[in-house]
Formats: structure tokens, C-alpha cells, sequence
């Protein structure tokens, strides 16, 4: 286990070598991907091609969630304010990606469905998700960087919020199609070729700038606690 | 002074290197702590010295950043700490909405005190309470919340008292009668920070102090001269 | 056993003694269904589409609100200190929280239950409706009193409860709603929708039970 420790932080070292220009190359090839050289989808027009920005950005916003929620535990577990900086770092990071999901759905289903939003099963679990989440960030922020027990009341909440998102998609799925309603998106079940690689590019791309964002996020969080560390030392200092 | 060896009586409190930290600010830093079972130590220092954060570390409130102790030989996480201590804090403990009678009750029930009503009664004679036992505690002065809070503190018979300015809000007849029922009362340790230095005479066997966070003057050790405990 | 008795005794007394607050989470639900009644127009037709939905937003708002007072009152006494320094579990304290609550809520949600009866010429208190009206309070009272716990020295605390409580409860309000619509005749079944909230108090129970303890730890 100490070994795997130290082999991930040695990882972690290289991040600012390593992220910036994966992030970059890929994002690039994904927009010329996206853009140029993807084929033109037939019924639904040049719209479709957000899909290789909403799809990615969806998974990678589930993916960042589940980090908070590992992050949670992980800090209930060691008590350590670092994981509770991890936590925060990628739900800000997830919440942004929630938001571009939001945003890439509504500008793509207005062509389509003729509205910016159908209350479609997937769509309307992720607003709630963008809820919670949103909600954690303002919960944990209205405290300082260093109190103990909010972060240990926020990274309990995490905890419940990503044991409830099943139930929340379970619920929502029923609320939807338990009630007489027409099905108006569904995802192309086959995607040729050009399009499947186009995909791919986009999941390491948006990965990659996701993952070096949290990164980035979580060190901002650490130096406010380093910050209101240094402050309540001087504080403590002056008075004792 | 240890458990181990023969002869060797197991201390009330036994710390060792307690720490915490509070938001980036070290409180208690590696505090060190034996006291013999039956003495009476009062814990002094000035504001901030962490005299709080130690008691309510040592009281299972709160959970020390770093280091270890032991309540009476059980090491602390442990389900038979809570029947060992009783607690004496800043603020009474009390609730308000329900009369000394009820209060005393409910926390007889929940320590499983036997022959309660008996207890009671004594306690609330005492403490001066027995004739106001159905008024509503809101009512009371401070100086009765404080002998309240001293029965409800000692219900259930503690072996171990930790107190944090227990005089506070107590007249001279008070304090008196803290005085007789824990802070000298044969058999019961205690650890009480205090500011009433000209009172210490009355009942401490030692002292500890406090300086930002570290012991700086310890006669804990000494044991008391009472029976029951073993030099 | 006697102990849990004993806290669970301690916490029903607390809540009459304290009874103003929760009159004033009845009030609360009162007006609320009266507003409901002005916005929608609910004097006139068939208003039982409608009914589920200002039932469950009524009774959830108000168990949002009054959730935190109990709990803050034991934290300005320092009684819960007293608490969680005596031998009794953690869990313990919880469940005597929640089973106040519970109760408290059911009859405020009951009281409810009989003006809409009576301003809207609607049955509601058939057996069903108010078993449906138990299993979904049970679940969202786990989850709002552990929520409580959390207010303690936060600021604009009350505002940040319903934010905090309600994203988390919309399985809950989705299931009770179509469930109390089905068992007024608007749908199908209760079938999935009793599942839903069954499932659903359930998990969020044990989740707060779970939980309880590593939210008090100091």
C-alpha cells in the first residue's frame, strides 16, 4: 500500500508536465475532429457534432462526482484536509461539466426538438445532479477553508448525494415513461467509424482538461487553507 | 508514574503526547499527563493556554489530532469510559424546559443509576434544590443552574470529575458545598481548571499548568495522602 | 432498551414542551395550502390533478423548516454534549430525534389531510392515502433530521436547508405524488411508485442511521 502511495504521488508530480499538453493536442484534434473532419450527420444537421463535446463532458462530470464522493470518504477516513481540497477541487470541476452538459443539450435539442428543454429522463437527472453538487460547493463555502467539521458534514453529504443519484435516475426514468409521454431523444444507436474516433479523442480530450483542472482546483483549495492556517497562527501568536 | 509493577496503583488519567489542532492553530502540543487515582489537580493558565481544549480532549468531546490516553487502565475509544467520568463544562449541560426533577431523572435513566429516585432525592437535598425540584430550570439563577449541573454531573457516581471553572456563578455557600461533594470529596480524582488560585489551598493536591499549549509546571504526581490509594 | 425508551421519552417531551415551534410549522402548512389555492385556482373543476402535488410541497417545505430546531435547542443548552458524553450510542440520540420528529410532522401532515378534505371536497383520508403519507414522511425526516445536524454554526442556515435537503428528496416527492394520485384514481397503479418509496425510506434511514455518528464526532 506504501509503495502504491508513493508511486501515485510521484505521478501526481508530473502532472504539470504531463496534463497541459495532452489536454491541449487533444482538445485541438477534437475540434478539427469535430468540426472538419467527422462526417456530417444526415437528420439532425451540424448540431450533431455537439455530441462530441455533451457526451464526454457527461461521462467525465460523472467520473469527477464519483472522485468527490471517493474524496469524501477518503477525508472522513484519514481526517486529513487535503482530500476534503481534492473534494472541492472536483466538484467545481463537475459542476462546470454538469453546466456544458445543460448547455450542449439545450442548444442541441433546440433544432431538434423545437425547445431548449424536454424533460427528458437523462437531461433532468443531470439538473439535479447540478443541484446537489452546486449545493455542496455553497454548503462547504460558507465555512472557512480549515473548519473540520463542515468539510466533515459536506463530504457526508457528498456521500449520500452520489448514493442517491441512482434512486434520482431510477425515479426520474419512471416519472418519464410510466406517464404517457412521446420519446423524443434517443442516441444513434450505431455511429460509423470516423465518428466513433472522433468521440474517443473528445473523452481523452475533455478527460485530460478535466483531470488537470481538478488538479489545479484542489491546489487552490490547499492554499487557502495554507492561508487561513497562517492567518490563525498570527492571530494565536498575538493574543497567547 | 505507570500501570505497570506490583504495588502500582492504575492512574485516573494517563495522556500521552495529546495534541490538537484547531483550523491550522496547534492548541495542546504533546501534553503529557498522570494523575493517581483520589488526587486532586487543578489545571491553571492564562486565556487561550488550550486549559479547554485539554478537558474537553480529556472528557471524550473531542478527538485529539495525535496521541493517546487512558481512563482508569481503559484506553479511550471505550464504552466503559462514559460510566467512569463525569463533567463539569463551561456551560451547565442542563435542559432548560424540564424541572431538576425531570433533568436529574432523564439522566439517571441514561446512565442506569440504580435505586435513582433514592440518588435523586440526595442529590437535590444537597444541592438545595429538593423544595424548587418541579420549577423549571430557565428559572433558576446561575448559581443554582451551577449546583444543578454539579448533581447532574455526580449522579452517577463518577470515579473521575473533570471540571472547567467550576466555581463560576457559585456563592460562598456554593462553592462550599462543591468543595464538600467533588473537589475534595475522598475517593473522587479530579482535574479542575480554575482562576480561583486562593481556593486551591482548599482542595488541590497538585498543579498543572498551561502555556500555549504545553505543560509548563506539574505536581500531578503526588499522590494523595487519603486511603484507598497506593503511593 | 429502557435507555432508548428513555431518550426517545426525553425527545417527545421536548417537542410538547417546545410546541410553539411546531404550531408554527403548522401555521406554516396551513398557509401554504391556502396559497396553493389562490395560485392555482383550486375553487373551481376537478382540482385532484392537482391535489398530490400541493399535499407533498406542503408537507415537505414544512418538514424542511422545523427539522433544525430541536437539534439547535440541545446545542445552545449543551445538552447534547451532555449526550454524547453518557454511555448512550450515538445511534441512539438519533432515533430519538427522528421518531420526535416523525410524529410531530405526521400530525401536522394529518391536520392538512383534513382541511384539504374539506376545502376541496376530496377523500383523503382513506387508509391507503395516509399509509402512503407514513412511509413517505418516514423517508424524508431520516434524511432532513440528519440534514439538521448540520446547521449548527452556519449562517443562513435556514435558507441553505431546503437547498441542501430537497435535491436529495425528489425521488421521494416523485414517488408520493403519483403514488397519492394513483390511490385518488388519477393513474394506474400504486404498484412502483409504493416500491419507489419504500426503497427509498429504507435507504435513506439506514443512510442517516449510518451516518449519524461520524456527523456528531468533535
Amino acid at each position: 500500500m506504501n509503495a502504491l502511495a508513493i508511486l501515485l504521488a510521484r505521478v501526481y508530480e508530473w502532472r504539470w508536465v504531463v496534463l497541459p499538453p495532452v489536454a491541449g493536442v487533444a482538445m485541438m484534434a477534437m475540434i478539427v475532429g469535430a468540426l472538419v473532419a467527422a462526417p456530417r450527420e444526415i437528420i439532425e444537421g451540424e448540431v450533431q457534432r455537439l455530441m462530441y463535446l455533451h457526451v464526454p463532458s457527461a461521462v467525465t462530470m460523472y467520473a469527477a462526482f464519483g472522485f468527490t464522493a471517493f474524496a469524501s470518504v477518503m477525508f472522513l477516513w484519514k481526517r486529513d484536509m487535503r482530500w476534503d481540497a481534492a473534494a472541492r477541487g472536483s466538484a467545481v470541476v463537475g459542476v462546470f461539466l454538469c453546466g456544458m452538459v445543460l448547455a450542449t443539450g439545450a442548444i442541441w435539442g433546440k433544432p431538434i426538438w423545437g425547445v431548449y428543454w424536454s424533460w427528458d429522463a437523462r437531461l433532468t437527472t443531470t439538473l439535479i445532479l447540478f443541484l446537489i453538487y452546486s449545493a455542496y460547493l455553497l454548503a462547504r463555502s460558507v465555512a472557512g477553508p480549515l473548519d473540520e467539521q463542515a468539510a466533515r458534514f459536506a463530504a457526508i453529504f457528498a456521500i449520500i448525494g452520489v448514493a442517491d443519484i441512482p434512486i434520482i435516475q431510477m425515479s426520474v426514468r419512471w416519472w418519464r415513461t410510466l406517464h404517457p409521454q412521446p420519446i423524443v431523444f434517443q442516441t444513434n444507436p450505431a455511429l460509423p467509424g470516423e465518428m466513433l474516433i472522433v468521440l474517443l479523442i473528445g473523452f481523452i480530450a475533455i478527460f485530460a482538461l478535466a483531470t488537470w483542472l481538478i488538479s489545479l482546483q484542489t491546489d487552490t483549495e490547499r492554499a487557502a487553507q495554507r492561508v487561513s492556517a497562517l492567518r490563525a497562527e498570527v492571530d494565536h501568536r498575538e493574543i497567547a | 508514574m505507570t500501570t505497570e509493577g506490583g504495588g502500582t496503583a492504575v492512574p485516573a488519567i494517563d495522556a500521552r503526547a495529546l495534541t490538537r489542532q484547531y483550523g491550522g492553530v496547534t492548541v495542546v502540543r504533546g501534553i503529557d499527563l498522570t494523575l493517581p487515582a483520589g488526587s486532586k489537580t487543578a489545571l491553571l493558565g492564562s486565556n487561550g493556554a488550550g486549559k479547554t481544549t485539554l478537558l474537553k480532549m480529556l472528557s471524550t468531546l473531542l478527538t485529539p489530532t495525535s496521541g493517546t490516553f487512558w481512563i482508569q487502565g481503559h484506553k479511550v475509544p471505550s464504552p466503559r469510559v462514559a460510566r467512569s467520568i463525569g463533567v463539569l463544562g463551561h456551560s451547565p449541560m442542563l435542559y432548560e424546559d424540564f424541572t431538576p426533577l425531570e433533568n436529574l431523572r432523564f439522566f439517571a435513566r441514561i446512565y442506569e443509576v440504580p435505586d435513582a429516585e433514592a440518588r435523586i432525592e440526595e442529590l437535590l437535598r444537597r444541592v438545595g434544590l429538593w423544595l424548587r425540584r418541579h420549577e423549571q430550570t430557565a428559572i433558576l439563577s446561575r448559581g443554582y443552574h451551577q449546583r444543578l449541573a454539579l448533581a447532574r454531573a455526580l449522579i452517577h457516581s463518577p470515579a473521575v470529575l473533570i471540571a472547567d471553572e467550576p466555581e463560576t456563578g457559585l456563592d460562598p455557600e456554593g462553592v462550599a458545598l462543591l468543595d464538600e461533594m467533588a473537589l475534595a470529596a475522598p475517593g473522587l480524582t479530579v482535574l479542575a481548571a480554575t482562576h480561583r488560585i486562593d481556593h486551591i489551598d482548599a482542595w488541590a493536591t497538585g498543579v498543572v499548568r498551561l502555556e500555549r499549549g504545553r505543560v509548563v509546571e506539574d505536581t500531578s504526581s503526588v499522590a494523595p495522602l487519603t486511603e484507598g490509594a497506593t503511593a | 432498551m429502557s435507555v432508548l425508551m428513555a431518550v426517545v421519552g426525553k425527545d417527545l417531551q421536548l417537542a410538547w414542551r417546545n410546541r410553539e415551534g411546531w404550531l408554527s410549522a403548522m401555521a406554516f402548512a396551513t398557509i401554504a395550502v391556502l396559497t396553493y389555492s389562490f395560485a392555482f385556482d383550486l375553487a373551481t373543476g376537478d382540482v385532484r390533478p392537482l391535489l398530490p402535488g400541493v399535499l407533498w410541497t406542503t408537507f415537505l417545505f414544512a418538514g424542511v423548516f422545523a427539522a433544525g430546531q430541536s437539534f439547535q435547542d440541545e446545542v445552545d443548552d449543551g445538552t447534547f454534549d451532555a449526550l454524547l458524553l453518557s454511555p448512550v450510542d450515538p445511534t441512539v440520540i438519533f432515533i430519538g430525534k427522528l421518531v420526535a420528529n416523525l410524529i410531530a410532522l405526521l400530525i401536522i401532515e394529518f391536520a392538512q389531510l383534513i382541511l384539504a378534505t374539506i376545502l376541496f371536497d376530496v377523500g383523503l383520508l382513506t387508509p391507503q392515502l395516509l399509509g402512503i403519507v407514513l412511509i413517505g414522511t418516514i423517508g424524508y425526516v431520516s434524511l432532513t433530521t440528519l440534514l439538521a445536524t448540520m446547521g449548527g454554526h452556519v449562517r443562513g442556515r435556514s435558507v441553505l436547508m431546503p437547498v441542501l435537503a430537497l435535491p436529495l428528496l425528489i425521488p421521494l416527492l416523485i414517488g408520493a405524488v403519483r403514488a397519492t394520485g394513483a390511490s385518488l384514481g388519477l393513474e394506474a397503479g400504486t404498484g412502483p411508485w409504493m416500491l419507489l418509496l419504500m426503497v427509498f425510506a429504507a435507504w435513506s434511514t439506514l443512510a442517516a442511521v449510518l451516518l449519524f455518528p461520524t456527523a456528531v464526532e468533535q
